[in-house]
């Protein structure tokens, strides 16, 4: 028997848990490649025009997965830390059943939908049991996946600390979505973009969840996503030690169409930028708006 | 011999048919509305009656396209119908197995699914005009060729060219981008072709049933490049007929004869002078835009209130 | 009554009647009715909104603006399993980067397990709060809810079948307007007795074969008549009958999540959030009552609705009834729409003369 696990998405926030997992527990696995141009078509191919771009990107994995594997890997995670995710994460395995209907896919099911802490290892529970693993070898593998997960945000984190704290180049931090930030076609050309200009980027996604969901508190009272507060934490705990925030965001983003706002209503003392990816190609004109960016925060440094 | 007409009033193109009793095309024009829906209508009797024998007298007028209610004033129409039903009605008159309707006309394209001749389903383009026959002859104007020769060239194309159309705007500048980086010509108009034919599938076509028979009409129809895009997209044939271009206004001809009703109708209307005054209705924070037609300097109607407090009654 | 605070929700059908009495007899301080939703209340919205947010937040920033320029001082927002719970703390943050002064009474901003945060909250509303007055005034304001929605759905149901037009439309404006002036709960019930006798009264040539259209989309858009173009008139001048579930009874008073899930079973094996299931179950619902067609109406970008559609499409092509979907932004056409819906009348009505 054979997993498929879609490379997009909560995949990025399990990099390490869900792989481990299935190693430990002996079930052979297969991850969908890096997004490129045919899984990003076949996703916009698949999905609702409106639907948002990360979506798009996942339907296409999904569809890369779905004649190499038995069941393909579907989590819906409703919430984290007591906050929602979003409304997304809650219609994803519906989403794949019902557009994928034809081809009749077997779904492998993962579903935490309580706000109480409890629910993942319940979710873990449950997925082992029906993939007919023992209790104990389940319980080993959970704490196994939780612990090489931990370690590396840990070292993750550490990293970017360390850069944060030493680097002599003008510092840009990026704030977007752990999905988008480390897609090969979101992310990833920004992050080479903005190093190709000279610049360090920070990566907010990396520094600690949990502690950045409490900075958030103070800035916000009633957000509800607990992704997006991630990142409103990571920008309040560093805000002085960046010269330049990068909102990268993707079209048409519910949550973060209204915590960029706030954002930028928020922190009026550190230049921020707004980036929008939309499913069409062409990073051209994103370059060209972070070089004038990068400009504007040379000439501040100087003037100051 | 009775005579029904049928206009169709885009907002690129007008067009204009007349049938006789067996729905055989006894008159047909096409030409630019130019911005003045009923300067061009003018125009469009004029040419029609030159078209038609002496004996031939038009009982009923059926008017489509996005003018269609100031031009049914206009021509005082017996039948009024929206371009879905019209191209519906006309296609299936003439291809009475057709399962799905591809249509892109200049600045909008629908997809019309049709089982038993009857509708049952449909969609339209809303947002924007990305892949229509506007944005095509804008991209033909930046390569510097003619539109009409467009379809042909991309048939010369081997390897079309990705490009991305899902914005005019976008879809501009990956164009400069990819003439800059080397691509032949003919691969980028193929590459314009594909991009006008997924944009449509895409966006409007998306979770509709489409099957053969296929029938594509409107003004890109004449492509042949979008045509065989198309047929490479859905695989089967598509069907483009001569007419497919006038299916509209045929279909609005066959819904005034079949409404049998009839209203005096006469050329002489292109020598009429009408009028049509748009204003702002201030009385309530709406600001509907009011629009009056006149006939000679008489008010016949009126429309685009939302409540009866801006409702302007025609005199008599 | 407090006369120094005057408070007010932003525009949502015809519910601000219910809130009126809620506020003026229970918490004690004056209530704007909203003026209704016009042009300049979505430019208004727009201007000052983020871009991509979804409408029906413009529409509630439209809408307080212009409470504030009638003299409003506490503006209140609700909270939703969507965007609509960050709709509170968002537009307070930018009405006051407007400049403008006010109390602000964001329901989301309530921890709903603490008697001392509801009670704090509310004492946002007017510092002299009595519970008691409260509790007393809650039953007459949920009367008049089901009320309006017990009316609404009549009318829905006949008037496009009206014998004289706009006698509903005429009959509904007058009940509204003594609506406003209800003071206790035994007047209420006369009134509708009244008009519920009046609104049956109402002649009608109907015959004993409609055809039925059934409405479904995202809560504000479905619900709040500018927001969907008047499509209920709209489809009501073709002669058709309306059906919609989605109410402010159904959804608040009488919440129906765990009955939608049933029905939606068969193509949802969860919730899929905010109103998709709902969604999905009147879809099921209607299609299988005998409407001849659906029609969503959606803010363009809704996640939950458009992440709906893949199902509705399913849903579609089992059950074989056609659906039209909406999706309005700011700058939808009017034309477009009528255009549509008029096109829409032809497929039912061939359709269900088959």
């Amino acid at each position: 028997m054979k997993i498929g696990i879609p490379r997009a998405l909560l995949y990025y926030k399990n990099e390490k848990f869900w792989p481990t997992f299935f190693d430990e527990i002996g079930v052979d696995y297969i991850i969908s490649p890096e997004t490129d141009r045919k899984i990003i078509e076949c996703g916009a191919n698949l999905a609702i025009d409106e639907t948002c771009l990360p979506t798009k990107i996942f339907l296409g994995h999904v569809d890369w997965l779905i004649d190499k594997c038995d069941y393909i890997f579907v989590p819906r995670v409703g919430y984290r830390f007591g906050y929602e995710t979003c409304t997304k994460f809650q219609a994803q395995t519906d989403l794949v059943a019902n557009t994928f209907r034809g081809k009749k896919p077997k779904l492998l099911f993962y579903n935490i939908d309580d706000k109480k802490a409890y629910r993942e290892r319940k979710a873990v529970y449950k997925m082992g049991k029906f993939l007919k693993i023992k209790r104990s070898q389940i319980k080993y593998a959970y704490i196994m996946a939780k612990q090489a997960q931990m370690f590396f945000e840990l070292f993750r984190r550490q990293k970017e600390e360390a850069r944060l704290s030493e680097s002599k180049k003008l510092k840009i931090l990026l704030v977007a979505h752990a999905y988008n930030i480390a897609d090969k076609y979101i992310g990833k050309p920004i992050i080479k973009a903005v190093k190709a200009l000279g610049c360090e980027p920070i990566i907010a996604e990396y520094f600690d969840e949990s502690e950045c969901i409490r900075a958030s508190q103070s800035v916000t009272a009633t957000m509800p996503w607990a992704y997006n507060r991630h990142l409103v934490g990571a920008i309040e705990l560093h805000k002085d030690e960046v010269d330049g925030i990068v909102l990268l965001t993707t079209f048409p983003c519910g949550t973060d169409s209204m915590v960029n706002d706030l954002i930028v209503r928020t922190y009026k003392s550190v230049p921020i930028i707004t980036l929008t990816v939309d499913t069409q190609d062409g990073t051209a004109g994103m370059e060209t708006r972070l070089e004038s960016f990068v400009d504007i925060l040379t000439l501040r440094q100087e003037n100051k | 011999m009775k005579g029904y007409l049928g206009i169709d009033i885009g907002s690129i193109s007008t067009k204009g048919v007349v049938i006789d009793g067996e729905n055989n095309i006894l008159a047909k024009e096409y030409l630019w509305t130019e911005g003045d829906p009923m300067g061009a209508v003018k125009r469009l009797l004029k040419v029609l009656e030159k078209q038609l024998a002496e004996d031939v007298r038009i009982v009923a007028v059926g008017t489509t396209g996005s003018a269609r209610k100031l031009i049914g004033v206009m021509t005082n129409a017996c039948v009024v119908k929206n371009e879905i039903t019209a191209h519906a009605i006309g296609t299936t008159t003439v291809h009475p197995d057709v399962n799905t309707i591809f249509e892109i006309g200049g600045q909008d394209s629908k997809i019309i699914i049709i089982e038993n001749g009857f509708v049952v389903d449909y969609a339209m383009n809303t947002l924007c005009a990305a892949g229509t026959g506007s944005f095509l002859s804008s991209q033909a104007h930046r390569l510097g060729v003619s539109v009409e020769d467009f379809g042909e060239i991309a048939l010369a194309s081997k390897k079309p060219t990705n490009i991305a159309a899902r914005c005019t705007v976008f879809a501009e500048s990956d164009l400069v981008h990819k003439a800059q980086i080397g691509h032949k010509k003919e691969d980028i108009i193929a590459g314009l072709c594909k991009a006008v034919v997924t944009n449509y599938l895409n966006n409007i076509g998306k979770g509709k049933k489409i099957r053969a028979p296929i029938v594509f009409q409107g003004g890109v129809s004449k492509n042949i490049g979008v045509k065989k895009a198309f047929e490479d997209a859905v695989g089967s044939e598509v069907i483009v007929d001569e007419n497919g271009h006038l299916m509209g206004a045929f279909g609005v001809a066959v819904l005034a004869k079949r409404s049998g009703k009839e209203k005096p109708f006469s050329f002489e209307t292109a020598d009429i002078e009408f009028k049509t005054r748009g204003f702002e209705c201030g009385k309530c924070a709406n600001h509907c835009e009011i629009i009056c037609v006149y006939k000679e300097d008489e008010l016949i109607d009126s429309w685009g209130n939302k409540c009866d407090n801006g409702a302007v009654k025609a005199s008599n | 009554m407090n006369n120094e605070i005057v408070a007010c929700f932003p525009q949502f059908a015809n519910y601000a009647y219910a809130f009126k009495y809620l506020f003026e007899k229970g918490f004690g301080v004056k209530y704007l009715l909203p003026p209704p939703i016009t042009k300049r209340t979505m430019e208004l919205g727009s201007e000052n909104s983020p871009d991509y947010v979804c409408s029906p937040f413009k529409y509630c920033l439209g809408c307080h603006i212009e409470a504030l320029e009638l003299g409003t001082n506490c503006l209140a927002q609700i909270l939703g399993p969507c965007r609509l719970n960050y709709y509170g703390e968002l537009s307070e943050r930018i009405l006051r980067d407007m400049g403008y002064e006010f109390q602000y009474f964001n329901m989301a901003a309530i921890n709903w397990h603490s008697r001392k945060s509801i009670i704090e909250n509310f004492k946002i509303i007017n510092p002299d709060l009595s519970i008691v007055r409260l509790l007393s005034a809650l039953p007459t304001s949920l009367a008049i809810i089901k009320m309006l929605d017990k009316f609404e759905n009549y009318v829905r149901h006949n008037i496009g079948f009206e014998a004289e037009n706009g006698e509903f439309d005429r009959t509904y404006k007058e009940f509204l307007q003594k609506l406003a002036d209800i003071e206790s709960g035994k007047q209420l019930k006369a009134l509708k007795k009244e008009y519920w006798q009046k609104l049956n009264s109402i002649k009608l040539n109907k015959p004993t074969k409609t055809i039925k259209v059934g409405m479904i989309g995202d809560y504000y858009t479905v619900q709040e008549p500018f927001a969907n173009y008047f499509m209920e008139k709209e489809l009501a001048k073709y002669g058709m009958e309306i059906y919609r579930t989605m109410t402010f009874t159904n959804s608040i008073i009488h919440r129906r999540g765990k009955e939608s899930i049933r029905i939606a079973k068969k193509y949802t094996k969860y919730d899929i959030g905010a109103t998709s299931n709902s969604t999905v179950a009147e879809a099921i619902t209607f299609a299988r009552a005998g409407c001849s067609g659906i029609i969503q109406v959606k803010s363009f970008g809704c996640t939950p609705e458009t992440d709906a559609m893949p199902i509705l499409q399913n849903v579609s092509r089992d059950l074989n009834i056609p659906i039209l979907y909406f999706s309005f932004d700011s700058q939808t056409s009017e034309t477009g729409v009528k255009t549509r819906l008029e096109a829409f009348y032809d497929m039912v009505e061939a359709r269900s003369g088959k």
